[in-house]
């Protein structure tokens, strides 16, 4: 018998397979040759249900990069982003951002991780000693706490301390004026959810003292079905509710307790409702809800911000989400320490960072400041307000007030041996 | 003789005699592979490719200890992650709050795991089948659940925090790359040793046999619900070795290591690379973070690409890589000796 020809793929095509793989992997070095650009690695969530978080994320930053490569980039380097999908894992997370610098030359990191990712990159910094800019992470631990602190890492999100102090001021005056005295609680069951909502109680009973918890509710994260925690929160009849979910959950449980009819008998204060995420996909918005705000183009009321938040629109068909200022407010500032150092150096651009302030579209008073002593941001727009069921969703917001914020900050570092 | 039909491809074996030989080559086969994977670092200056191995080396011992009990018992865990979780933070608790030497911490670790694996595997063993599946599954969450609560003590959903120190023993210092490198390609294969031998044991033979044919395994005399137990505790022990060489890597333990997704992980490896041979799982390890590695490069939609790789695999191949490679190389030479 002849030999014929074996099924499969044959040794030519195979060798062909081959050389086309290599092309593929070598592609990143001949670019590489053309212009001397600064590489910036940015490990993020890119799938899976906070998608989102990632996606919105890199819209931000790729605005702000064109905007910056186009007025000379870093020290006249153009910045080169490198964003991979870590699935929010945080051994990928951990895994990605090494690779991003020791394999792709990446000089500089964005780490766009959420909770326990951000702290995995951030171990990678501590060990590269890379400059590293948090982006999603809230934990206030991830600054305040000394052991965490390394000199080449900072944070430009926001963080859940502040947040809590805003909250619960806002929401003690409310309690005062209308006499809200019973509150429920209902938030979701992890490390977000339990120490915001504690945080939260701690302000809110620390400036209207008579306040009492009847009920707090505890639904699991991505839960589908609230109406066991709608009805438990009715049979409270307390008169003001507090939740802290976010997103998708958020939504689903004011789509459920809308049926209900949960919004005319209480006074809510959801601190996660005014982003255009949960703002943009509840059916019916019901009028009232108090907000903390995240990402709205009304607030800070300048032009500076609704120029910002309508060119993401316009790029990218929706709006920009929390996640979205507080990357773009990375880049922004990277820009800046790199002109104020007048260089792309890592060690050079943290040392200008530090306590530096900038022009910011998302500033209180239009500016925001990277905090020399912990390296967080601060200066950020802050505030709560009410909503309206259309466009603009939250047409008042009443500010923080960041002396207020500065003191009980510095009084809750204490309590809990961060200085 | 029961140990005919076990035996791999159904050849009849020599035991005693094949043991020692076996046994012999088996040891030169570990030098080789550790002197030849110790002295990368001398040729590559590429710190991804020890990465890709320390990763390897985590990932390798968790697949082929899953493979002792998928394989060889016959016992599908979707549990076994827990250990992995299990060892990582044991070991990254230890070191963070008492500072003890690496190795003293790195031995109560695995007394750890063994407990556990002792009183978890207790419970388990004696259920079969997809019973056995879901009760190792239910200790997993049980595991996950407990450390997302026990906040004081493991930071929740935050992971261990702060890093993993690592002092300098016996002029070992595991915060330096390369050393790090070395140490878990030591361990890894060291590891991988002692499993062949535990694969090649009468007592491998004697899983093998409980694998095809428990009820005749009993009437031998065996005690199937012990053996059972005895290789759920050895698997355990070295599933929390990888994940102690992971939490080394990432210098830290999150709650995703004891999460079903490592157990699933596990599974897909052991597919992938194949479960009648002892080195499938590994080549099934390196096969995965390949394709996790590059495709993740390049596209958002990788749980498209390993979901229609595995298809591949389970329907095209309906076989893990080894055993296809293993079975054409037998085919082929079969085919030559006919001409």
């Amino acid at each position: 018998m002849t030999r014929t020809r074996k099924p499969g793929i044959s040794r030519r095509s195979s060798l062909a397979l081959m050389g086309a793989g290599l092309a593929t992997l070598a592609a990143p070095w001949a670019a590489r040759a053309q212009a001397k650009a600064i590489k910036v690695g940015m490990p993020t969530i890119l799938s899976g249900r906070v998608a989102q978080l990632g996606t919105s994320s890199r819209n931000a930053v790729l605005l702000e990069v064109e905007r910056v490569n186009a007025t000379g980039g870093l020290a006249g380097r153009p910045i080169e982003m490198v964003i991979r999908d870590s699935k929010g894992q945080p051994q990928e997370a951990a895994r990605v951002a090494r690779e991003l610098v020791n394999t792709d030359g990446c000089e500089l990191l964005i780490d766009a991780e959420a909770s326990s990712g951000a702290f995995a990159v951030h171990e990678v910094a501590r060990d590269l000693g890379v400059l590293c800019i948090h982006t999603n992470s809230e934990t206030s631990s991830l600054t305040a706490d000394p052991k965490q602190r390394i000199p080449n890492a900072f944070r430009t999100a926001r963080q859940g301390v502040h947040d809590s102090i805003v909250g619960g001021s806002y929401a003690a005056s409310i309690a005062k004026a209308k006499g809200l005295k019973k509150w429920a609680t209902c938030s979701p069951d992890y490390a977000y959810g339990r120490d915001t909502t504690g945080e939260f109680v701690l302000y809110l009973k620390r400036f209207a003292p008579d306040v009492e918890i009847i009920s707090e509710s505890w639904p699991k994260l991505f839960q589908p079905d609230y109406t066991e925690v709608v009805t438990k929160v009715l049979q409270a009849r307390p008169q003001a509710l507090y939740t802290c979910l976010w997103g998708g959950d958020l939504t689903s449980y004011i789509d459920q307790a809308n049926i209900y009819a949960l919004f005319g008998q209480m006074e809510v204060f959801a601190v996660n409702m005014a982003d255009y995420t949960a703002l943009t996909v509840v059916k019916n918005l019901p009028k009232g809800i108090h907000s903390g705000n995240r990402y709205i183009k009304t607030y800070p009321s300048t032009p500076e911000n609704a120029a910002w938040g309508d060119a993401y629109k316009a790029k990218y068909g929706e709006y920009p989400t929390n996640w979205s200022w507080e990357n773009a407010t990375a880049i922004m500032l990277l820009a800046e320490a790199s002109k104020k150092a007048n260089s792309a150096d890592g060690k050079k651009i943290a040392e200008a960072m530090r306590g530096l302030t900038i022009k910011s579209p998302f500033g209180t008073d239009g500016t925001v400041t990277m905090r020399a002593d912990d390296q967080t941001l601060v200066g950020y727009a802050i505030g709560w307000g009410t909503t309206i069921p259309q466009e603009p969703y939250v047409p008042e917001v009443k500010p923080g007030d960041w002396k207020t914020i500065f003191e009980l900050e510095a009084e809750w570092k204490k309590s809990n041996g961060y200085s | 003789m029961t140990e005919l039909q076990a035996a791999p491809r159904g050849k009849p074996l020599n035991l005693p005699r094949l043991e020692t030989r076996a046994r012999y080559r088996d040891a030169l086969t570990a030098i080789v592979a550790f002197v030849v994977l110790a002295s990368l670092p001398l040729f590559f200056d590429s710190k991804a490719l020890l990465d890709f191995v320390i990763r390897c080396s985590a990932f390798g011992l968790f697949a082929t200890s899953l493979n002792l009990l998928v394989g060889y018992t016959g016992m599908i865990s979707f549990g076994h992650g827990m250990f992995f979780g299990l060892g990582a933070y044991s070991f990254g608790l230890i070191m963070q709050k008492t500072g003890v030497p690496i190795p003293v911490a790195f031995i109560a670790t695995l007394v750890l795991s063994a407990v556990a694996a002792a009183v978890i595997g207790a419970i388990c063993v004696r259920l079969k089948e997809i019973y056995f599946a879901f009760v190792t599954l239910a200790f997993q969450m049980l595991i996950h659940s407990t450390i997302l609560s026990w906040v004081s003590l493991t930071g929740g959903d935050q992971g261990l925090r702060g890093g993993i120190p690592r002092p300098v023993f016996l002029g070992i210092d595991l915060g330096n790359q390369v050393h790090l490198y070395v140490a878990s390609c030591a361990l890894l294969v060291i590891g991988l040793l002692l499993m062949r031998q535990i694969a090649q044991s009468p007592f491998g033979y004697t899983l093998r046999m409980i694998r095809d044919n428990a009820a005749r395994a009993s009437f031998v005399g065996i005690d199937v619900w012990r053996a059972k137990l005895t290789i759920f505790v050895l698997a355990a022990l070295f599933a929390s070795t990888g994940g102690v060489i992971m939490s080394l890597f990432v210098s830290g333990a999150y709650p995703e290591f004891a999460y079903w997704t490592i157990s699933g992980e596990g599974i897909f490896i052991n597919m992938l690379g194949g479960v009648t041979t002892f080195l499938g799982p590994m080549l099934g390890t390196v096969l995965f973070l390949i394709l996790n590695d590059t495709v993740t490069r390049f596209t958002e939609y990788h749980g498209i690409v390993l979901g229609i790789v595995i298809l591949f695999f389970a329907i095209g191949l309906r076989k893990g890589l080894m055993d296809f490679a293993i079975e054409w190389y037998a085919a082929r030479r079969g085919r030559g000796e006919q001409a």
